[in-house]
């Protein structure tokens, strides 16, 4: 009979309901601050609030925790490096930390013959422009010393951004050497001779580099690093540029921000992973990614739910039937397969990941609603607006709507742990969005790139802990919430 | 021949806000072959006290004092092996509250009848099905229903067939707990008559316990009036319901429409039973009492025999002669 | 039960396969743009493509391809893996025996387990014990299942390393038939161990819940008073009441196992069905997901009838006449 009552212009309704769905509205404040009141005294749910609390922060202030991006700032460290705060365990205490200078305004002048620095500037940064000064050879000794206080480290890299420019048949020549402790030298690269115009380049010089430790006389596989830097003291990288200006020739060597990096051993909150990314940033911006992905997945799956739910426990007969049919097969699905089959077709986006796993989330509040929208529905008020004339969207809208939020909200919080813990399953499986840093990732290269062989536990277990802390405190305050609201629709 | 003596019973329930005193020194004695009835409002502690004598108290319930005595054993003293397997149901058996809920929805009704009998005598499983049926017979039902499930058997059939189940080893005597509360009036009547034919025909004792004076009435010899945990008044039915004492008995009798009075305008007590975590001082009923006065707040009154044999009553308005003060509750 | 109500279930589920198959046919052929480029590797030429159209039926128009699809399925025809060239039936049933020792044992493990310590736990509600197990319980099934997998791996595979980290069995396999079957289950504990201690908990919350439920309804009071002795009262009476919907539960949960195998077969390296599912997908191997989604939606069917009818069976209440 419902159907035909449709029809029925749509300002009708107005006057009979209107005051019930006001007065309901009038007295939700006053439920909030009783909810507030009896929800404040269970200690499960406040643990849990707490801990949800924590994580909001931490999702929240990434940027401000750590300094780093998660995915993007490599070779923090050596990869899998320990965190730092390990080195107040003895076994770790003389553990390589980073090494990184940026050598252009670092750079001490240990030999300036017949040539003569200058500071320049190219595409906006600053350069060192080194000029002979008169006719015949020229020699620039640039040092830098650092103090190294750890074990031997495993790496170091050196990068020199240069250019040369040979006027009057001017040449010259540039030579990175590398003046130990102990007092040895190697000179680590040496250029071929330069003439007329050699275009920028980028010398890297990397300790890993097999033909340089056979140059230098070491065997391919030697760590020629730990050979190189194998005791406490002082050490220096050398820059020597030579150069013969001819008789009216001019060399200039231009020279960039140079950078000698030992990658240590000892990083950040939670160490490195591979790459030398660092794992507290990753951490931090995947509970960023939790939160959202739960609470959006929740959203969209308590309207999807609420929606169905209604329009099938009020409407009835073969729409109720079609739609529950369908929610038992959904129900009964295994859906994390599903969801896999699902995110290869599609494509591995965020967005698509919270789409699917909403789809897959909705039909247990469709069931709780539904049930719901059946007691309510032979209500009076309800029978009293649809006597007025109200169109069935409009009592299912302003009766029956306002009536399940409370209900509504609790399946909300319950919602979220498990689209957060199916989303961590999709990204460790490596369904995941590669551009996103999320907890379940973090174990994925956990697990592929060799943290289990070197026992990381700093890198697998606050992912793992995280996400089951996470997930148990939406469960004690969805509980929680569930007991009070459903208690009290129970009293009414 | 005294069946089963009580005396100074005291059962607490031990709760985060204090002791809840259900029963509170009860004392009485329950001829062999008679059947008494307890009476009070919900919450009084009635039901406790069918619990406390079967020993089947929540974790939180605990005798505190007094002793139970059937036949020539103390209950309440007894190893709780020897209580299982020698006195619950085998001499001490019950008929619950709400007998709806008494029968498992899984189980046949035969084999819950069965099952107390195998519990307590060595028959075979083929004699105690022959006995439960004959018990179900007896109660009226075709013992050709043995093997239907409770969902298949109507309210007043439920109960029934739970009385049967109570009686399945010849108990001694029988608690029944507000057995036709839930049952609608026809019903109500049927059931009672089978108790009280059956009662006959065995010679049974039985404690009934209820809110419904007319219930007691039509069934008991003795009544016994609980208020907050204690007894008020005591005495053969016809002389407790006809010459109430206690102000409170008064209050349930006035409120219980006479059939005979042409007219009588049916009271209510007014106020609600006491909370039994903190009862009142002195006489527990005085914050409801008309009468009530400063002695009655300060003092207790004993549950003593005034006027006519066996009529006992707990009141300072009741003179030792059995004088009665006349009240009337608006 | 009636005659009616069996063909009434039967005929709905044997609709709703009809539209999963449908849906199926739909995701691959339809939806993701080309079809052929979807099933046919890029690197065939046109002559190569144009052939192979043909032998799948691609240049036939739509309907015709999804009657021969329809036809396949119900024949479990799934056609050639494109990654190994085999049958796609074959490759499953090889890796079906793994799966099934793997699921079967934990399964059987979660259940017994779950529900005894269930029973075990609602009669001592409230005591240290008691709360210590249903917390650890609680924080178990919180815990995402890869993870509690993980854990295992690093503590038992790699920090006292006394278990296998991959694999079904050992390389090269022991010989005679009894070394066999123990490596075998020497591979198994961690797995096995794994999909326990993630799906025991709800078996356990879930009894205990409704055991506490029952023993708290009148039928056991009176079952006490009946002077039952404590196993009775408990086996007989508490736990047959909520036996029927633990059962139901038991035939409903059979085909999310499946998930446990995906996750618990990647973690562990085994040969088995979810990993196939894994790696079939990350490589494109459309005819094997095809195939696994269609066996995934028959089983699920099929279990969701065994537990109406076997509900029927166990919960004399809906023994319907």
């Amino acid at each position: 009979m419902s159907h035909s009552l449709s029809s029925t212009p749509r300002e009708t309704p107005a006057a009979g309901p209107a005051p019930i769905a006001r007065k309901n509205n009038g007295r939700r404040p006053g439920t909030l601050r009783e909810v507030w009141q009896e929800y404040r005294r269970s200690p499960r749910g406040m643990l849990g609030l707490g801990i949800f609390l924590v994580f909001l922060f931490l999702g929240l202030a990434a940027p401000w925790l750590t300094p780093y991006d998660p995915l993007q700032d490599q070779f923090l460290a050596d990869g899998m490096a320990r965190p730092a705060w390990m080195s107040y365990f003895p076994a770790y205490r003389m553990d390589p930390v980073t090494v990184d200078r940026f050598l252009l305004e670092e750079w001490d002048i240990r030999t300036a013959d017949n040539m003569v620095v200058e500071w320049g500037e190219r595409d906006g940064q600053r350069v060192m422009e080194v000029r002979t000064t008169g006719p015949g050879p020229a020699r620039l000794v640039l040092e830098h010393a650092f103090e190294y206080r750890s074990n031997p480290p495993d790496t170091f890299i050196l990068q020199v951004p240069y250019a040369f420019t040979g006027e009057g048949g001017a040449t010259g020549q540039a030579v990175i050497r590398f003046e130990t402790a102990d007092g040895r030298a190697y000179d680590l690269w040496t250029s071929r001779s330069l003439r007329n115009q050699v275009r920028w380049t980028t010398q890297r010089v990397d300790s890993r580099d097999m033909q340089l430790k056979m140059r230098l006389g070491f065997r391919p596989l030697a760590n020629l690093a730990a050979e190189l830097i194998n005791t406490q003291g002082e050490y220096r990288v050398v820059l020597e540029l030579t150069a013969n200006a001819g008789e009216g020739g001019e060399a200039l060597f231009t020279l960039g921000e140079s950078r000698f990096r030992i990658p240590g051993k000892l990083h950040g909150v939670l160490g490195a992973d591979h790459l030398g990314a660092d794992l507290w940033a990753q951490f931090l911006y995947g509970t960023r990614t939790s939160l959202l992905i739960g609470f959006v997945v929740a959203v969209i799956a308590v309207v999807v739910g609420t929606v169905v739910g209604i329009v099938s426990g009020y409407l009835g007969r073969w729409v109720d039937e079609v739609l529950m049919r369908v929610v038992d097969v959904l129900i009964s699905i295994p859906f994390l397969p599903i969801l896999i089959v699902f995110v290869a077709v599609l494509g591995k986006s965020l967005w698509n990941l919270i789409i699917l796993i909403a789809l897959f989330s909705w039909m247990s509040v469709a069931r709780l609603v539904r049930s719901q929208t059946l007691t309510l529905r032979e209500r009076t008020f309800v029978e009293a607006a649809r006597a007025a004339g109200a169109t069935p969207g409009y009592i299912m809208r302003a009766h029956i709507l306002p009536n399940v939020l409370g209900l509504v909200f609790a399946s909300l919080v319950l919602l979220v742990p498990g689209a957060i813990v199916s989303e961590a399953t999709l990204s460790f499986l490596g369904f995941g969005d590669p551009r996103v840093p999320t907890w379940g990732r973090m174990l994925q290269n956990a697990k592929s790139f060799g943290a289990f062989g070197e026992l990381a536990w700093w890198w697998i277990l606050p992912p793992g802990l995280a996400l089951t802390i996470l997930a148990m405190a939406f469960v004690f305050i969805g509980n929680t919430l569930d007991d009070i609201l459903n208690r009290r629709n129970q009293e009414r | 021949m005294a069946q089963l003596v009580v005396e100074n019973l005291k059962m607490y329930y031990h709760t985060r806000n204090g002791q809840v005193r259900a029963v509170d020194d009860i004392s009485f004695t329950l001829e062999a072959g008679r059947a008494l009835g307890v009476v009070g409002e919900s919450g009084c502690g009635k039901s406790s006290l069918g619990l406390t004598l079967l020993r089947l108290l929540p974790s939180n319930g605990r005798v505190v004092g007094g002793s139970v005595r059937l036949g020539s054993d103390e209950l309440m003293a007894m190893e709780e092996e020897a209580f299982r397997k020698g006195v619950r149901w085998k001499r001490l058996a019950m008929v619950f509250q709400g007998a709806m809920n008494a029968l498992n929805p899984v189980l046949t009704v035969g084999s819950q009848i069965a099952e107390a009998i195998l519990a307590h005598e060595k028959a075979t499983k083929e004699e105690a099905v022959e006995r439960a049926k004959k018990l179900l017979e007896m109660v009226g039902i075709n013992p050709a229903r043995y093997s239907h499930y409770p969902h298949e058997f109507s309210g007043g059939m439920k109960q029934r067939a739970v009385i049967a189940m109570a009686l399945a080893c010849n108990p001694e005597v029988v608690i029944a707990d507000e057995p036709t509360t839930a049952l609608d009036v026809m019903v109500q009547a049927q059931v009672l008559k089978a108790i009280s034919d059956l009662r006959q025909r065995l010679g049974l004792s039985m404690i009934l316990v209820s809110h419904d004076l007319s219930v007691v009435a039509q069934t008991c010899d003795d009544v016994a009036v609980m208020y907050a945990g204690k007894i008020v008044e005591y005495g053969p039915v016809e002389e407790v319901l006809v010459n109430p004492k206690h102000p409170y008995t008064q209050g349930l009798t006035q409120a219980f429409p006479d059939i005979r009075a042409e007219r009588a305008p049916i009271v209510s007590i007014p106020g609600t039973p006491p909370n039994l975590l903190s009862p009142p001082s002195g006489c527990r009923f005085h914050p409801r009492c008309p009468l009530a006065d400063a002695r009655c707040a300060a003092e207790e009154p004993v549950l003593e025999e005034k006027g006519a044999p066996g009529h006992r009553v707990a009141c300072h308005y009741v003179s030792k002669s059995g004088e009665v003060a006349e009240v009337k509750f608006a | 039960m009636t005659g009616a109500y069996f063909w009434r279930r039967v005929g709905y589920a044997l609709l709703t396969l009809f539209v999963i198959m449908t849906l199926n046919f739909v995701i691959f052929r339809v939806m993701p743009g080309d079809p052929v480029s979807l099933i046919l590797s890029p690197d065939f030429t046109p002559e190569v493509r144009q052939l192979l159209r043909e032998r799948y039926g691609l240049d036939k128009p739509l309907w015709t391809q999804y009657l021969l699809y329809l036809k396949s399925m119900i024949t479990f025809d799934f056609g050639r893996s494109f990654t190994t060239r085999q049958p796609v039936l074959g490759e499953l049933l090889a890796r079906l025996p793994n799966t099934l020792m793997l699921l079967g044992t934990s399964f059987v493990i979660n259940v017994v387990v779950g529900v005894v310590l269930g029973i075990a736990m609602a009669t001592r509600q409230g005591s240290r014990l008691e709360t210590g197990v249903t917390g650890v319980s609680l924080f178990l099934n919180a815990m995402p299942s890869f993870f509690i997998g993980l854990l295992l791996l690093l503590t038992f595979g790699y920090f006292w390393p006394i278990f296998p980290i991959r694999g079904t069995m050992s390389v090269p396999p022991p010989t005679g038939f009894w070394p066999t079957v123990i490596d075998r289950i020497y591979h198994l504990v961690l797995p096995v161990t794994a999909v326990s201690l993630s799906g025991y908990g709800s078996w356990y919350l879930y009894t205990r819940n409704n055991v506490v439920g029952a023993l708290g309804q009148d039928y056991v009071l009176t079952a006490r008073a009946k002077g039952l002795t404590k196993r009775e009262v408990l086996y007989r009476h508490a736990f047959r009441s909520v036996l029927p919907p633990i059962v139901t539960l038991i035939f409903l949960s059979l085909p999310g196992l499946i998930t446990g195998a995906v996750i618990t077969e990647s973690i562990f390296s085994l040969y088995g069905i979810g990993r196939y599912l894994i790696d079939a997908t990350l490589q494109q191997d459309y005819p094997v997901v095809q195939a696994s989604f269609f066996v995934i939606a028959l089983a699920v069917l099929i279990c969701n009838l065994l537990a109406d009818l076997v509900y029927g069976l166990v919960d004399p209440r809906i023994r319907l006449r």
